[in-house]
């Protein structure tokens, strides 16, 4: 996989996301280190106060600096989405690559259970899996692999199953190659292109799923710094601090935003 | 009179000139043939006459259809005509009708929305349309449900049914057999006497042969030679014409017969095949020694290629048995494939992949360069991906992939079936060479009866039915029809 | 028959997977859930060690795991969903007392995506490349990076709270119904928008299609009567498949809005830990996927006569 190259330059559009997904990466890292702050410290003298420079966001209704918050938010469905991510892609190119490879009953077993996780709404997968785990972080990264390694396996066995089949492989077979070299050669060039973008729909979803759940109260705690929690917590304080209200909003905007411009295709 | 003419069209790509000035006339009653190979431009030429160029080609010259005049570069100006005027038969026929529609209305929708008739009128014609073709019971039936054969007659009638006096047909015989091919021009002839003028494209001698008229040779973008067909095909005058005809099986001398010595390299015995759950092949035996071309003919989806990868051991058998020499190392049994493209990793460099059968085959140094040399291959090649590469090319680095392997026996499956004539005659004779220098063992598939009676010792014609196996003097290959 | 066949496979084992993640959550109540259930159903006044035992006991809290885990998807198989923990009600009566909302919502938001995406799409399909196509394209990528609740919520602030023109929540009227909808129709909307954009392109890239132009009909004509049939079976599919995010917009999008709909209710039932509920409302989303996608097969078989899906 080290000698595959990308045959054309990106399209633009992933050009850009990326680039969105680079500068909200280095806040989320930088952020403290250039304001340092804490997101838990609050002072009620200074709710939903504007920017100063220890708070270059401004504060929240219970006198919290909006950046320091805003950073931690990055930090955490970020990370646990990208968990989840590795964690499903993993599980869906061995099961997908297994299903095609062997066939039969493995085959057929992991279709069937792949078809009925698709059948339920990933959010109420979530749901049930955080009420079974302990914890809030371990269980959106349980629930999120679960309901995500569907997607990379499908497109995994699809993939393995046309490649496998044909004349390329038979050939590489008949000269008496064996199955490592065929998934290093054939199979891997053609399925990380698609497992790329299934990555970054896959991250975008977890961190959508994230956010909806902490709207709607039922994801992850106050006092946490969460996006969808935020967004809840600010709500009632529109009139007087719309901008609180949209410093959440417009960072999972933007996250989303550079997420699906990376996809770049779109799921079929 | 003349229906169609064109002149002094030209093609351009940016500063490429893809077509050099042509111009031609198409007369009631006398077909034309334009005849070349894969980037002749003989297709965008007849695109040029139709409208139809892509936008990113710049187009001169003028077209006249009927009492209309054209400029080439107003392709709006064209599409009033179509159906009225020009009736297109296009590539695989079978592709062009819609999957979703039944053939009947396929038809009659010409009828009712280019001439205007009535919606009761449009479906009796459309009936009577398809029942002069034959085809009284495929009104309502899907294209799916309809052999290729059948589809072919829809897509002629629904083309006519606007009533164009003229129609182009573009390679109308692309992956056909050679049955199928002749039931095409006789459609065509038929076509010609009832609309009056006929342009084909093609680069099937056989076809220009059968369909007769004028002809037009392109190579290049240039025309090397125009003439009445029957002439210029019995007396061809340009270098080019000359080396198109004799790259023509028909011209080819029969091999001469390699007598079997030694052992047999693979052996097969009342050799049963189904894939799919459909049986194919049914009791066929045959003996290969080294050297021998066996040659596998029969019409297509008669298990030629299933027999081939039977011998490779890729199939097992339903019933018999296949035996290969003790001696046969596994990967001394060798494939090339119809379609060289696929049969390579898509996104590796051909070196790359060539030199990774090198190492696992520990190769000399310079096994590679020598192959290539005998090939007749620069070694530019290999810095490039497998669909940056000619057809033909491809097909002799496959054959050069496969040669790393020292097989013994090699599984040629259609291998020239999409290439040009010109093409197709170097690389059979490289698999003859292959045969009478090294020994090696070939079963070599094809759906042309004539190039298996001119290349094979031994030939296994297949068909739904029967099978038989014996000497090109034994084995009748004039019945090999569909 | 192979249809109705896979699928029937697809809703067991749907079945059954709700019926295990069901259980494992009821197992892991905490270990005062017994309490806590029997608070909810008797009041907290009325509570003691006995009625608590009883709901232990009812529930199968205690014992071993494998004999309460069979007489648990021996209920589910029976279509016995038991009573909601919270209410005391059938969990049948409940669910079949929600479910009406959220099919209206999920109707009005599916037709309204359908007025929006699909035209659109095949507007842009039809000229790969133009400038059209590429708007649409940067369009759509930025409505489908808006998560559903936060379309519900900007629609909120502009639409109710700063013009004043709708409701924010509320239930009832026709025009309660148009903030929720619009919510979800527009996130829709904007991927089947290119699903057709894709089905269209590749349908006017086919060479029939050119040969319907050859054969002398208008382009009006080919779309008409061979662009729009091709594209529809791809987009069905699809809207099949779509039925997924639909419920799940369907679950944040009624708590967003107060609406009393089985999502709403879900999300209660789960905070609640209630759960015979979850499982009864799981079990009917998962069903209701199957039961629309056997019918978008069926249908899309009539169509498309040819077999290959």
């Amino acid at each position: 996989m080290t000698t595959t190259t990308l045959s054309r330059p990106w399209p633009s559009g992933r050009i850009i996301g990326a680039a969105i997904l680079t500068l909200i990466a280095a806040f989320a890292i930088l952020g403290p280190v250039i304001v340092p702050g804490s997101p838990f410290a609050q002072s009620l003298m200074k709710s939903l106060a504007g920017p100063e420079p220890a708070a270059p966001f401004g504060y929240d209704h219970l006198g919290r600096s909006l950046y320091h918050r805003l950073v931690h938010a990055l930090r955490l469905s970020p990370l646990i989405a990208l968990a989840a991510v590795a964690t499903a892609g993993a599980a869906g190119l061995v099961l997908g690559t297994l299903a095609a490879l062997r066939g039969g009953w493995v085959e057929r077993v992991l279709v069937v259970l792949a078809d009925a996780l698709l059948a339920l709404p990933g959010l109420l997968m979530v749901l049930i899996v955080l009420a079974i785990m302990p914890g809030t972080a371990l269980g959106f990264w349980a629930g999120l692999s679960l309901v995500l390694w569907v997607e990379f396996f499908r497109l995994t066995r699809a993939t393995a199953r046309a490649t496998l089949a044909g004349p390329a492989v038979q050939a590489a077979r008949l000269l008496g190659f064996g199955w490592p070299y065929v998934f290093r050669t054939h199979l891997w060039p053609e399925v990380a292109p698609l497992m790329l973008t299934a990555a970054a729909f896959g991250t975008a979803t977890a961190i959508m799923g994230i956010a909806a759940l902490g709207f709607v109260s039922v994801g992850m705690r106050a006092p946490t710094p969460e996006l969808g929690l935020m967004m809840v917590e600010l709500l009632p304080y529109w009139r007087e601090a719309p901008m609180a209200l949209l410093t959440p909003v417009l960072a999972t905007f933007a996250l989303l935003l550079g997420l699906t411009l990376l996809a770049g295709g779109h799921r079929t | 009179m003349t229906l169609l003419s064109a002149d002094d069209i030209t093609i351009r790509d940016g500063a490429t000139r893809l077509l050099a000035p042509v111009s031609l006339e198409v007369s009631p009653g006398e077909p034309l043939v334009i005849l070349g190979e894969t980037g002749s431009g003989k297709s965008l030429l007849a695109q040029a006459m139709m409208g139809t160029l892509p936008e990113g080609l710049r187009v001169g010259g003028t077209v006249t259809i009927g009492a209309q005049h054209l400029r080439a570069e107003d392709r709006a100006a064209f599409k009033g005509l179509w159906g009225r005027q020009i009736a297109v038969l296009p590539q695989e026929p079978w592709l062009s009708l819609d999957p979703l529609m039944r053939a009947g209305p396929q038809v009659a929708e010409a009828h009712r929305l280019v001439r205007d008739l009535p919606a009761q009128a449009a479906r009796e014609q459309a009936m009577s349309d398809l029942a002069a073709l034959g085809l009284e019971h495929a009104f309502r039936h899907y294209p799916h449900e309809l052999s290729g054969g059948m589809a072919q007659r829809v897509a002629i009638a629904a083309a006519r049914a606007g009533g164009a006096p003229i129609v182009i047909a573009d390679e109308p015989t692309k992956g056909l057999d050679a049955a199928r091919r002749d039931d095409v021009a006789a459609l065509l002839l038929v076509a010609l006497a009832e609309s009056g003028g006929l342009v084909v494209i093609t680069h099937d001698l056989a076809l220009a042969r059968q369909i007769g008229g004028r002809l037009i040779v392109l190579r290049a973008g240039k025309v090397v030679e125009t003439g009445a067909t029957a002439q210029v095909l019995a007396d061809p005058q340009a270098a080019y014409t000359r080396a198109l005809i004799a790259a023509d099986p028909e011209t080819w001398p029969r091999r001469t017969a390699q007598q079997p010595a030694g052992a047999p390299v693979v052996e097969a015995r009342d050799l049963t095949l189904s894939r799919g759950g459909q049986r194919l092949v049914r009791g066929v035996s045959l003996s290969l020694h080294a050297g021998q071309i066996l040659g596998v003919t029969g019409p297509s989806g008669c298990g030629k290629s299933s027999l081939g990868d039977a011998l490779l051991g890729l199939l097992p058998p339903q019933a018999g048995e296949v035996r290969r020499a003790s001696d046969l190392a596994p990967t001394a049994l060798q494939k090339l494939w119809q379609d060289p493209v696929a049969a390579f990793p898509r996104t590796r460099s051909l070196g790359q992949t060539l030199g990774d059968v090198a190492h696992l085959h520990k190769a000399p140094k310079g096994r590679i360069d020598a192959l290539l040399a005998r090939l007749r291959l620069a070694p530019e090649l290999l810095r490039r991906r497998p669909a940056a590469v000619s057809g033909g090319e491809l097909q002799r680095l496959a054959l050069l992939r496969a040669m790393l392997a020292r097989p013994r026996f090699l599984f040629a499956d259609e291998p020239t079936s999409r290439l040009d004539p010109i093409t197709q005659a170097e690389i059979i004779g490289f698999l003859a060479e292959l045969a009478d220098e090294d020994g090696m063992a070939i079963a070599l598939v094809s759906h042309d009866p004539v190039l298996i009676d001119r290349t094979a010792d031994q030939i296994c014609r297949l068909d739904r039915s029967v099978s038989e196996t014996g000497t090109p003097q034994q084995v009748d290959l004039r019945h090999a029809t569909a | 028959m192979n249809i109705v066949i896979s699928r029937l496979a697809q809703a067991v084992t749907v079945a059954l997977l709700v019926g295990a993640a069901t259980f494992a959550m009821m197992r892991s109540l905490p270990g005062d859930a017994a309490w806590r259930i029997a608070a909810g159903r008797y009041g907290y006044d009325n509570v003691d060690a006995a009625a608590a035992e009883a709901v232990r006991a009812e529930l199968g809290l205690g014992g071993h795991w494998f004999p309460a885990f069979l007489s648990w998807m021996g209920d589910l198989l029976r279509l016995d969903f038991g009573r909601s923990l919270v209410s005391g009600q059938p969990v049948i009566d409940e669910i079949a007392h929600q479910l009406g909302a959220s099919l209206w919502l999920a109707l009005a938001a599916v037709g309204l995506s359908l007025v929006i995406g699909p035209p659109l799409g095949i507007l842009a399909g039809l000229r790969p490349g133009s400038l059209f196509d590429r708007a649409l394209l940067v369009i759509s990528a930025a409505f489908k990076a808006v998560p559903q609740f936060l379309m519900a919520l900007i629609l909120i602030l502009v639409l109710s709270v700063q013009m004043g023109w709708l409701p924010a929540a509320g239930y009832g009227q026709p025009r309660h119904f148009i903030l929720p909808a619009l919510a979800l129709a527009l996130g829709l909307a904007a991927v089947n928008a290119r699903i057709a954009r894709d089905a269209m392109a590749s349908v006017a890239a086919q060479p029939f299609y050119a040969f319907a132009e050859w054969k002398g009909l208008s382009r009006a004509q080919v779309l008409w009567r061979h662009g729009l049939r091709n594209v529809s079976v791809p987009l069905l599919t699809y809207l099949g498949l779509q039925f997924v995010l639909l419920v799940e917009g369907v679950v944040v999008i009624e708590s967003n809005v107060g609406w009393p709909g089985i999502g709403h209710a879900l999300v209660h039932a789960v905070f609640a830990r209630d759960v015979p509920m979850v499982q009864g409302t799981a079990l009917m989303l998962g069903l209701g996927f199957v039961l629309v996608n056997a019918l978008i097969d069926l249908l899309a078989a009539r169509i498309d006569p040819r077999g290959a899906r």
